[in-house]
């Protein structure tokens, strides 16, 4: 692992010496721990409004009621109307489920490929390594968002493509991070034995080598979750995203930027959105890996 | 302790400080822009020019923010609108159009038409003398067009606008004859746009590609230096004496320098003249027309653009859009009052006719033609056998009633919210509208001609431009048929008689002919009249524009009000 | 330490080459014909577009293009734009200087705010204002970036009128767009900072140090946040790639020149040369910044070169 690869890890993934119990039993640690549970609260909420808009909706996302465009919040639009029209709690209400898709398939999809690839160098090792990492090593030097526009831009504009266009930046981090949790595992001595007693090489991997690196992987996909979205409104703000008829989040607040001035919450409650999901899973993600860090625990 | 204590509250201050800085900004910016004028005046940030002191002598520098960058500053390479306002600063024109659609002397002081139409004999002014010294004789006027003709100039608009151009021929000094391979009544304006501006044929020579990076030309400003995505500065041309007739000042003008900034995110260009970074800034979005219209602080243009209006363009060549019902049922469901009103709030006009009203022969009987009525729109769609389904989506023979609206990305004048707009308004008839938004209009469109609406303009100073749009002879790059799959010899022959019927009033009849057939049959829907917007600050004067709805700057000067 | 550098930089060329052989691929899977960004689709006649195409070389075999495009970027001949015949490394290079620097003072801010936090964080650890602290960090990596400028431009330019809008002359320019873009980064090192000095705290030095009496406040600045600082510095150099990536957003927001601008402007116009000239010349700015990150962090931290040495011996 490079000297870089080290430092990212450490920031991703703690792999020093975990902190003493002194600090982590600290009494005060209920006021993280409320965090954590306002964060499970918001993302629950945002999941109900992914799989039920309609029950939490007061109107439908599409209509257009031009007798009443950009009304301040209050009142019987809890955020206020959009200059269509549209009551923007209920779009930001139905918007949850595109935004949560970009989110939750790039990070699927980067982990499932960049998963694969990584598990395949650091098991194979030898040369198949060696390709893979430099292959992976020219798609990084070509920078996430660079990648993702030039992407967006051949293959037009839709959700799939959003994917597609966000989940390959993110492969190589976690092929890397795979990769190498899998390099350390596999010199263990329990492994070295299954080997030696004739276990298939598929079977130890899935029994041994996989339960022991999904950890940090599932660490990273949190993250990834937020970076997707947040590269998702990115695209959107450079006239790369998708336009429908209930639109996500990026491409709510990239439509309402130009009202800041006149009526602000156009772009404050879908821009609010965004960042307390990203907020809350983050949360949840330094939870997660305080709690399966394997060196954390034994200490 | 003690020491170490008061330092962190000092830092928790700072913390807590910066976290509601950045939430609330939000909410604080909204309802404080009154109370945020005057504090500005106060501020660190300070216009350029606009502390010259208010004395009689006309002068100051003046800061323009433009909402795209200019391709290119070379008239006849530039394929785009935004160049045209720089290159109003930098060249003259032989000729320009009056705001009634005349044609006045610029570089040219007369012309005589021969009487089969093809010869135009040009006089010109013997004063002018280009920006790097070289006169300005007849050969500048041959050298400029022929160069159209040359593929090595890799032409972009200007080719178009030369058409039928032949050649030229150097009389004497002052005297230049223009062929034509026919008649054309729309020559004599398209030499009023600026993509046919005379350039100085020694430094296009010299400069070769280059030219479009060191223009010279004749204007009122001279060339300073272009930073690439950040600005443009002219400065003024202090021997100019030749001023045409659409400007007061004939002379050199007032402004010494004028700046033009490249601002393409609208929030940032609206702030820019908020905080009086920059004096004036062009497409104002309709929100801030209104705000700033009523905000002493400001003054807003808005000069509606000639040519064609925003029209969407029903494609006939797809069944159901090839029957007239089916379209009227269109031009019935789809509210353009609503639109307009709604993404516009007011600041736009609605456009009832294929021209735009400042453009010659638009036919004013159309306004008001056409009524939303959407229980009309039902009955015809049900006399041709569309009747609704289930989701009241309207079926025939299995198949399903839908309309591909085509439209480009970015949202250029809320573009894309009008196909929002009307893929709601559809729904009440049943019709499933599949709206794409596209970067890559060129082909989906063009190409493979895979839309049933897609919306368009041009600003143009002649009906001629109705020809690109509606004649049967013009396809796709399929090489199916025009925008609208329009293939009517009525049409055609108007058309065809409007390019060289000479008689002013009895051209106006035919292009009069033309708007009604394609209103009354349901060829387009007409949406917005574009207006040029430009927010300034109240310090600008006499900022006026031309024909075409371009700025001329030959007037303005800064004074700051007292 | 030689032949780690050579075999370093032996890598890093043919990370540069697989590079360049990616970017032809992209730009050739971008869809529509480059003829088109110089003619007119709706007027142009197919004799037109045949003689723009054999102007442009796009007519010619795939291999042979590839030939010419490779041989000319390793040659620092990277093309001429389609729009204006502008050549493009001389334009790259022009523009270069703005993106380096906001790069630069956005990593400045991010090292400032995000070393501050983690202190304010690690020294605070597990109470209130380090829960406070860390949300606050959150925030910078949970906002997208053209959301917090737009903000920034009106509460300090508009309101406050205390640094310009847009442009990118003066350090003024520079504020706000590296504010923007420097929270994002600073998000990562709080985290980072927090990490590593909490780690060190419990090292026996310390608890050494604390029991004869030296001030809590010494015992963090002094030690613990020298230990931290190493780690934060590399993760800045790290950073710096993605900082450069952000500008592509941030140029546009605060109207600033760069190579960012240059990138979104060309993928729009379809301006080919434009956009493989850009993405390669970052391709080749990341590996260079990776080249120096691994070298000047094996050079500070002996345990690396330690690492790199074994490595070497196995």
């Amino acid at each position: 692992m490079s000297a870089k690869e080290s430092v990212l890890a450490k920031a991703v993934w703690q792999e020093t010496k975990p902190a003493s119990p002194a600090v982590r039993n600290s009494r005060k640690r209920s006021v993280s721990d409320f965090l954590v549970y306002a964060a499970g609260a918001v993302l629950l909420f945002i999941v109900a409004c992914a799989l039920v808009p309609g029950w939490i909706a007061p109107y439908t996302p599409t209509e257009m009621l031009t007798d009443r465009i950009m009304q301040p919040p209050g009142g019987s639009h809890l955020f206020g109307t959009d200059y269509f029209g549209r009551d923007i709690f209920s779009v930001v209400v139905y918007g949850s489920r595109d935004s949560l898709l970009i989110g939750i398939a790039s990070v699927a999809a980067g982990l499932l490929a960049g998963g694969a690839i990584g598990a395949l160098a650091g098991y194979a090792g030898g040369i198949i390594d060696m390709v893979l990492m430099r292959l992976l090593e020219i798609l990084m030097t070509i920078p996430g968002i660079l990648l993702a526009l030039a992407i967006a831009a051949a293959l037009g504009p839709s959700l799939a493509n959003i994917v597609i266009a966000v989940s390959l930046s993110a492969v190589p981090g976690y092929a890397r991070v795979l990769r190498g949790q899998i390099m350390s595992i596999k010199g263990r001595p329990f492994i070295m034995a299954a080997h030696s007693i004739g276990t298939p090489g598929l079977s130890i991997f899935l029994r041994h080598v996989l339960p022991n690196s999904w950890a940090p992987l599932l660490v990273m996909g949190t993250i990834g979750l937020g970076t997707s979205i947040l590269m998702g409104s990115g695209l959107s703000f450079l006239g790369l995203g998708v336009i429908k008829e209930v639109p996500d989040w990026g491409t709510l607040l990239s439509q309402g930027r130009g009202y800041l001035t006149v009526a602000w919450w156009m772009a404050t409650f879908p821009g609010m959105a965004i960042t307390l999901l990203v907020l809350s899973v983050n949360l949840i993600g330094d939870k997660l890996r305080d709690r399966l860090d394997p060196k954390h625990t034994r200490g | 302790m003690h020491p170490s204590r008061l330092m962190k509250s000092w830092q928790l201050m700072s913390a807590i400080a910066l976290s509601f800085l950045v939430l609330l900004s939000g909410c604080s910016s909204g309802n404080s822009q009154r109370e945020n004028q005057h504090s500005t005046s106060g501020g660190k940030v300070k216009a350029q020019g606009s502390d010259q002191p208010g004395t009689a002598a006309k002068g100051g520098q003046l800061s323009f923010a433009l909402a795209t960058s200019p391709d290119t500053l070379d008239p006849q390479r530039t394929g785009l609108a935004v160049a045209v306002r720089v290159l109003r600063t930098l060249y003259d024109t032989l000729v320009i159009q009056g705001t009634d659609n005349d044609i006045q002397p610029s570089l040219a002081t007369g012309w005589e038409v021969s009487s089969d139409r093809k010869t135009y004999t040009f006089k010109l002014r013997q004063d002018v003398t280009f920006h790097d010294g070289t006169p300005f004789k007849a050969e500048a006027v041959k050298f400029t067009f022929d160069r159209i003709l040359d593929p090595a100039t890799k032409a972009s608009n200007s080719a178009q606008l030369i058409k039928p151009y032949a050649s030229s021929e150097i009389v004497d000094d002052y005297t230049v004859k223009i062929h034509l391979t026919t008649p054309s009544n729309a020559f004599l304006s398209n030499l009023s746009q600026a993509q046919l501006a005379i350039v100085s044929p020694a430094a296009a020579a010299k400069d070769g590609e280059q030219f479009g990076k060191n223009p010279i030309g004749s204007g009122p400003f001279k060339f300073v230096e272009w930073q690439e995505n950040a600005q443009i500065v002219v400065e003024r041309n202090p021997d100019y004496k030749w001023g045409p007739g659409n400007v007061e000042n004939k002379g050199a003008p007032y402004l010494e320098r004028l700046t033009f900034k490249i601002v393409p995110e609208e929030a940032t260009r609206l702030g820019g003249v908020q905080s009086k970074q920059v004096d004036a800034a062009e497409t104002v979005p309709p929100q801030n027309i209104l705000q700033l219209k009523s905000d002493p602080n400001f003054q807003v243009f808005s000069i509606n653009t000639g040519g064609l209006p925003y029209t969407l363009f029903i494609n006939q060549e797809n069944p159901p859009w090839n029957e007239l019902k089916a379209r009227k049922a269109l031009q019935l469901a789809i509210d353009v009052d609503a639109i307009v009103k709604t993404l516009y709030l007011g600041t736009y006009d609605r456009a009832w006719s294929p021209l735009a009203p400042t453009t010659l022969g638009y036919d004013n009987t159309l306004e008001n033609g056409v009524k939303a009525d959407v229980e009309k729109a039902n009955a015809l769609l049900d006399e041709l056998g569309w009747k609704a389904g289930p989701d009241n989506i309207r079926e025939k023979d299995g198949k399903k009633l839908t309309l591909r609206y085509v439209d480009g990305s970015p949202n250029r004048e809320k573009r894309n919210d009008i196909a929002a707009m009307v893929q709601q308004q559809l729904k009440k008839i049943g019709v499933l509208t599949e709206v794409t938004i596209t970067k890559d209009v060129r082909s989906i469109v063009h190409e493979q001609s895979n839309y049933d609406i897609h919306g368009n303009s041009q600003v143009n100073s002649d009906p001629e431009a109705l020809r690109n749009f509606y004649h049967s002879e013009i396809k796709n790059m399929a090489g199916r048929h025009n925008y609208p799959a329009l293939n009517s010899p009525e049409v055609d022959e108007w058309i065809n008689q409007g390019t060289v019927e000479t008689d002013k009033a009895k051209r106006e009849e035919i292009y009069k002919k033309v708007q009604h057939y394609i209103i009354d049959n349901a060829v387009i829907i007409p949406i917005y009249v574009f207006p040029y917007t430009v927010a300034a600050l109240n310090s600008v004067q006499d900022l006026k524009f031309d024909a075409l709805g371009y700025p001329l700057f030959n007037d303005v000067y800064i004074q700051n009000k007292p | 330490m030689i032949r780690t550098l050579t075999a370093r930089l032996v890598s890093s060329i043919m990370v540069v080459l697989g590079a360049l052989v990616l970017v032809f691929v992209i730009v050739y899977l971008l869809p529509g014909d480059p003829v088109f960004t110089i003619l007119d689709p709706a007027t142009a006649t197919p004799e037109m577009i045949a003689g723009m195409r054999a102007q442009l070389g796009v007519d010619r075999p795939l291999y042979e293009q590839f030939w010419d495009y490779a041989g000319g970027m390793l040659q620092g001949d990277f093309g001429k734009s389609l729009l204006n015949d502008e050549p493009v490394l001389p334009k790259i290079i022009a523009h270069f200087p703005a993106t380096l620097a906001l790069t630069v003072a956005s990593s400045l801010t991010a090292a400032v705010i995000g070393i501050w936090l983690g202190v304010l964080s690690a020294i605070h650890r597990n109470r209130w204002l380090d829960v406070v602290v860390r949300i606050i960090g959150l925030f910078g990596i949970s906002m997208p970036t053209f959301w917090s400028g737009i903000l920034l431009i009106l509460i300090f330019s508009v309101n406050l009128g205390w640094f310009p809008a847009m442009g990118s002359d003066g350090w003024q320019t520079l504020v706000l767009p590296a504010l923007s873009l420097g929270l994002v980064g600073s998000g990562f090192i709080v985290r980072l900072v927090r990490n590593s000095m909490l780690e060190v705290i419990n090292e026996p030095f310390i608890v050494t140090l604390r029991s004869k009496g030296i001030s809590e406040r010494l015992v963090m600045y002094r030690h613990a946040l020298r230990n931290a600082l190493i780690p934060a510095l590399t993760m800045i150099g790290v950073l710096i790639g993605d900082l450069l990536a952000g500008t592509v957003v941030i140029e546009t927001v605060f109207s600033r020149q760069g190579i960012g601008r240059i990138i979104s402007d060309a993928l729009m116009a379809k301006d080919l040369p434009v956009v493989q000239g850009v993405i390669f010349f970052s391709a080749i700015i990341y590996v260079l910044i990776n080249l120096l990150v691994d070298m000047s962090y094996s050079i500070i931290d002996p345990r690396v070169r330690r690492l790199n040495a074994r490595r070497q011996a196995s």
